[in-house]
Formats: structure tokens, sequence, C-alpha cells
């Protein structure tokens, strides 16, 4: 009991102390994208049960005016919510104290247009951080601002990224200790994919890491990277023909977690560039890998690739959560990842080595992770490339059986992951293409269609320790929510057609339902409020690529009225766009 | 980025993964010479005060030299593949970030000039000039391909049946 009073006035202190870390678990905000540093989107929060569920309601909404996918989650910070929208990246910030949730104020960037065409799949955010008094976040045309909490006031702003070079920024940064940590999109557009970590104070980058390409790039130091599975110099050189990592992609995209006993900063790259294969000939260092990092200077102390010559877009910018977990007996400091490419991997997060690696959907492209060298066994017959001509039933889609715009949570309480998943396939037919800056360079045609069973989606729990299915709820339609898991013992997301649920985290019953006004493509969060109750706050704004894909959900524009995606003709029945703000409560 | 296939009737003859060098033999057949000026960039919908375009600017009236030309057209849906134009619009220019380019609805108008115009000049929200690299004649082989697209019936109700 003292130990909790403690913990509550660190807190408190912490805030107005500028502290960029606690446990926000226990305090009842949320500070950082994921929750925690360590990605578990998990709230020690419990007023909300599996027994009371039921009782929820809407309590307030906000239309946010925009129209684009609203990825990512609000923060809550002492008394206020901050939300950042997607292009134009407007950042409001509510006042819980006051009934009616009115503004403190808003802030509204001049964010360059040109931006929504240098990106590949919607013009998305995927969220703020808080650190020392200030709201950080990034526009889409390539920016990192630095906003004072307080007053709305713009403290610093930072070009980042060439925008035109393709480089847009969608991701949500992470501050560890004074450094602001951000990384570029452009996957489909042949970046030279980068991490850089800015001084939270001034702005100022003070490294940048390449994550393909040379060691001097990568920041590789002698006697510092030490890869699991691999030795050598210049790995990111040499597993690419010629010069090609040029433009070979690596973008950084998802969310980022840190240990702050090993000082590890995680994250995950996307796919590589072109979607031609052939075109790049080698295993294509490091992309679709997770990288761990020293967040002081950068250097690369280890990584593993899951799609070596990833051929399918299988980008493994989904989040990387750390656990600490038992494993055959044994307790293990664990990464846990649900990689596009359909396997869940459980990593010892000291060393990147594979521990569990087990599919959580359908796959096709590989029959199994072999353990001893942390290779997919595939199957030939679905390798893709200019010379294979149409490929027929990969599994998953490009879309991932984990959409990395969804992150997964995880309860210490039942050792559990949750998360959305999707069930469809594709076939794949690429083309040899040529790079000319500042446009596309991918090369694909790849039609979807339904999984086995033909549900579209799913909500899991997933044992990483075994590598199984705990339970599953299937879901119409593509699932592209992230998860949130409490005390109470309560998950909860959203779904394409427009639902906000709520399901025992023990067996995943439905415990609550109700209908947000739009799909649900961003990710629950809870929080404490100033009267002490318990909030979940989400939005409703379906996009990303679910507004590309169904191209019917968009009702915005007279000139360009499409017809329904064939392997999902019926979303549009259910949702179309607009941003809006939900908070629900006993 | 992903393109999702919808079935439009193909105009063209089929799909071509044209690389550079093909580019340029399209541009040799077609008489492109490539114009390696720098393209002059407007990224806002031109208004003309009193409606008198300047001469040489976007709105003024131009005409296309291929104006129809079977040939030409099946040469423009090569050059759409080979300048990535099918990243943001699609696979036979369906849409995808980019808008549908064949429903027979136009965003900055479908004249002749004004296709011209949004490929050479670009358009507001990331639409790029391609002046400087296709120069005129190769900007007209793909206004060419896109009026080629025969646009289905509009249909502006979406109905499910058994609604």
């Amino acid at each position: 009991m003292r130990a909790t009073v403690l913990l509550a006035l660190v807190s408190i202190l912490s805030w107005s102390a500028n502290a960029t870390d606690a446990a926000d678990a226990g305090t009842g905000q949320w500070r950082m994208p994921s929750a925690d540093y360590a990605a578990t989107r998990y709230s020690a929060l419990s007023q909300i049960t599996a027994a009371n569920a039921a009782n929820l309601r809407p309590v307030w909404t906000f239309s946010t005016g925009v129209l684009g996918g609203h990825e990512g989650q609000p923060l809550v910070v002492g008394g206020t919510m901050y939300v950042v929208t997607p292009w134009p990246n407007v950042l409001y910030a509510f006042d819980l104290t006051r009934e009616g949730y009115p503004l403190e104020w808003k802030y509204r960037p001049n964010v360059d247009p040109a931006a929504i065409g240098e990106s590949c799949c919607d013009s998305v955010n995927r969220g703020a951080t808080y650190a020392d008094g200030r709201i950080v976040y990034n526009l889409l045309d390539g920016h990192t601002v630095a906003v004072d909490a307080r007053t709305g006031r713009e403290l610093w702003m930072t070009r980042v990224a060439d925008l035109h070079s393709g480089e847009t920024v969608t991701m949500a940064p992470l501050v560890v200790r004074d450094r602001v940590i951000v990384g570029a999109s452009g996957g489909e557009f042949g970046i030279y994919g980068w991490i850089k970590a800015l001084d939270l104070a001034t702005g100022r980058v003070l490294w940048t890491a390449h994550n393909i390409g040379p060691d001097a790039g990568m920041l590789v130091r002698p006697g510092v990277f030490h890869p699991p599975y691999v030795q050598g110099s210049e790995l990111g050189l040499r597993s690419w023909p010629g010069e090609t990592w040029r433009h070979g992609g690596a973008p950084v995209w998802g969310w980022l977690s840190y240990d702050p006993v090993l000082d590890l900063l995680y994250y995950g790259t996307g796919n590589a560039g072109p979607y031609d294969a052939d075109s790049r000939a080698g295993d294509n260092r490091w992309t679709s890998s997770v990288l761990a990092r020293r967040p002081e200077d950068g250097s690369l102390v280890w990584a593993y690739q899951f799609t070596p010559h990833d051929s399918w877009d299988y980008d493994s910018t989904g989040a990387m959560l750390l656990a600490d977990l038992r494993i055959a007996g044994r307790p293990v400091p664990a990464l846990v990842h649900f990689d596009k490419n359909g396997f869940a991997y459980t990593l010892d997060r000291r060393t990147g080595r594979v521990l569990v690696a087990a599919p959580y959907t359908e796959v096709t492209w590989a029959k199994s992770i072999d353990l001893t060298n942390g290779r997919p066994v595939r199957d030939p017959t679905k390798q893709t490339g200019a010379s294979r001509g149409n490929v027929h039933g990969i599994c998953p889609s490009l879309e991932g059986g984990v959409s990395p715009a969804a992150p997964p949570a995880y309860s210490p309480r039942t050792h559990l992951f949750y998360t959305s998943t999707n069930n469809f396939c594709m076939d794949y037919e690429s083309w040899r293409v040529s790079y000319l800056r500042g446009t596309p360079y991918m090369g694909v045609n790849s039609p979807y269609s339904p999984g086995p069973g033909g549900h579209l989606g799913a909500f899991i729990a997933w044992d990483a320790a075994t590598g199984r299915i705990v339970w599953k709820d299937d879901e119409p339609f593509p699932s592209w929510s992230g998860a949130l898991v409490t005390a109470g013992d309560v998950a909860f997301y959203g779904t394409t057609d427009g639902w906000f649920k709520a399901v025992d985290a023990r067996t995943g019953k439905l415990l609550y339902r109700f209908k947000v006004g739009s799909g649900v493509v961003g990710n629950p969060i809870t929080y404490r409020g100033p009267d002490g109750r318990q909030y979940v706050a989400l939005y409703a704004g379906i996009g990303g690529d679910l507004a590309l894909l169904d191209g019917d959900a968009r009702s915005n524009d007279p000139t360009d009225v499409r017809a329904p995606a064939d392997f999902a003709k019926e979303i549009a029945r259910h949702t179309s766009q607009g941003g809006i703000v939900w908070i629900f409560a006993l | 980025m992903r393109n999702e296939t919808r079935g439009r009737p193909r105009t063209a003859s089929g799909r071509v993964r044209a690389g550079i060098t093909t580019l340029l033999s399209i541009a040799a057949a077609t008489g492109i010479t490539a114009s390696r000026a720098a393209p002059d960039t407007h990224t806002r919908t031109h208004l003309s005060a009193a409606g008198r375009p300047a001469p040489g600017l976007p709105g003024a009236t131009r005409v296309n030299p291929f104006n129809g030309d079977p040939r030409i057209a099946t040469a423009g849906a090569k050059l759409f593949t080979s300048m990535n134009c099918d990243g943001c619009h699609g696979e036979d220019a369906a849409g995808w970030v980019g808008p549908d380019l064949g429903d027979g609805r136009w965003r900055f108008g479908g004249s002749d000039t004004d296709v011209f115009d949004s490929i050479f000049f670009g358009r507001p929200k990331g639409m790029p000039a391609f002046g400087g690299v296709l120069g005129e004649r190769g900007v007209w082989v793909l206004v060419t391909y896109l009026r080629s697209l025969k646009a289905p019936a509009d249909q502006p109700t979406e109905s499910w049946p058994g609604h």
C-alpha cells in the first residue's frame, strides 16, 4: 500500500519534473504510443472488468474534420488528451477536467499536400509521444515537430525526410532519455531506409543509421555488432547485387520499443524494393528484419531477418513487444513479433536468437522456420519474381497476416498476446521497373481472395511461449485495429466495419460492442480520468490500405467513384470515411 | 502498396513490363525526344482572370498530335507502366492512392488540354510534373492512352443485392 502511494507520488512528480519514463501502466495515463517502452498496450487499470464491461457506454465523441485513415491512438497526460489527425496533421489538446472536454488549443502546421501523393497507402499518422513537457510527432511531409504540451506553442521543427525522394513520415516517435527516435516510410518509392535520433531539447539530428547498405552508413561498429546467425562485415552490402541497395527500401513506419536494462532500442524494417525480387538477388539485409541499436550513438548491436529476400512485400514493421516469459520452464527476456509473413516469433531479446516461431494464420509461402539457422523453409513454388509469371495461392497476402499498423497487446496477468489478424491470400505477378525519383518503385499486381473459412479477419489470443492460438474470434472483414488489454482482464479492439468491441481476455467472449460511425484502423487506449473513473478511447475513421482496397468506402470525391473490391464487396455497406474520437466508460 | 484488379476491360494490348530500355525504344518509335529541361511545376488548379489564360501556361488550348491513334495509345499503355504511373493510379489506371483515370470523371477536367496539363505540370496532393522527363510528345502519348480507355457507363448508384 505504502509502495503504491509512493509510486503515485513519484509519478506525479515525474510528470512535472520532466522524467520521460514512468510506470504509466500504474498511473493511469497514456504517454507513449504503445503505453510503455515494452510496447505492451497493457494497463493496470481494473475498474472495467469482464463482469461489468456490458455496462460500457459512449460518453463523448469529437469529429476531427479529417477523412484520412485514423491509425494511431490518443495520448493522455495529466488532465489533457492529445489527438493527432492524418494529413494535415492537426494536433488537438482536449481539457478532460471540464464538461464536454473543450479544446485547450489546437496546432495546425503547414504540411505540404504533395506528401499525400508520395504516400503509398493513405495519408495516415500513427500518433504522438510525450516527454519533458513536450508533445513530439511527425508530419507526413517529412518533419518532426515538438510542441509545448501546455500551450500548444511550437518549440522546434526539423526536416528529417526528403519528400522528393519518396520519403514520408507516418510513424509515432519514441523518446529514449533525451533522444527522439524517428524513421521514414517509402518502401514503395525506392528509399534508402533509415532511423534517426534527434535531440529532444533542440530537434537537432544526432545520428542517422541506415537499415541497408554499407556498414558505415548502418553504424556497424567493430566488436559491437553480433547478429545471431551470420558473421562477417558488409552484410548489408554483400546481400544485394551491385548498388541495388541504394533504392532497396527498408522503411521504418511501425512501432519502436526499448529495454532500459539492456539499453537496446528495437524496431522492424519494411519490405525490399522493388517488388520484383529478380531485380535484387540475395538476402537483401536488413529489409524485413528486427534491428537492435544503442540509442546513444545508434550502434547496431544485433539484427535478425524474418524474411530473407522478401518476395511478397512482407514488411516487418509490426510492433516488437518485450515481455519476460517462461519458455520450457526457463525465464527468458523475450521479444514477440507477429510478422506480416504469417509467423509469430519469440526471440531472446539479448541476442536476437529465435526461440519459438509458428504460424498464427494460413501460411503457404513457407513450411516452417528452421530454429537452427533462423531461416524460413520455403515452398519454392511460391517464390515470386518477373521470371516466375503470375504466382497463385500465396498466403498471407501482402497486407500481412497482421497489419503492422495494428499493434498487439500483452497481459502479464494472462501471459497472452492479443492481436487482430487477417485471413486472405493473393496471387502475385511482378515485373521489372525503373527507378524514377519521387515515383513508385514497385511493379506488381496482387489480387486478393479470402483464406480458409471465408472470414477475412479475426482477433486472437496467442501463447508466445508455445506458439499456439488460445482462442480466436472470427471477423467477417479484414481486422486492422490495434489491441488493448487491462488488469480487469478485458481486451479491446475495433473492426473495419465499424464496431468497437470488448471481450473477455481469458476466453474471447464478447462482452460489449458499439457501432462507432466508421471502420476502426486505430488503437484503443485506456486511462484514469480526472474524476478517478476508467475510460477507454479510440478513433473511428477507416483508411490506410483499407480505404484504397475498398475504394467505394470513400464518398468525398465526385470524380473518383469506384466499384467494390472483389474480395470484400460488402464492406462499404457498413462504413464510410470520417475521423471520430470516441470515449467509453461504465 | 497494393494493386487490386477490378476487371476493367483492357483497352490496350496486355501489360508490358518495360524498363528504361523499352521506354527509350518507345520514344524512338514515336519520335519522342526526351526533354531534360527542368519541369515547370505548378501545383495549384489554374484559374484565369477574365477567362484568358496566359499563352503557353496551363489552361492554354492544346492540340493532341496523336489524337485517337490506336498505335500511340498502345505505346502509351506501355509508357504508363514504365513511368510508374500504375504505382499510384493502379493497373489499367483503375485507381489506387491516385484517382481512377478511366471512369470518365476528371478532377481537373478531361479535355486533351486538361489531361496534358495534369501530367506535364503536375497537380496538388502529389501528382508530380512529368514534363521535364517526358517532354511534350511523351505526355501526348500518355494522353492518347488515357483518352482511349473506354469509360464504363457512369454509375452513381451502388446497391447491394437483397438489401
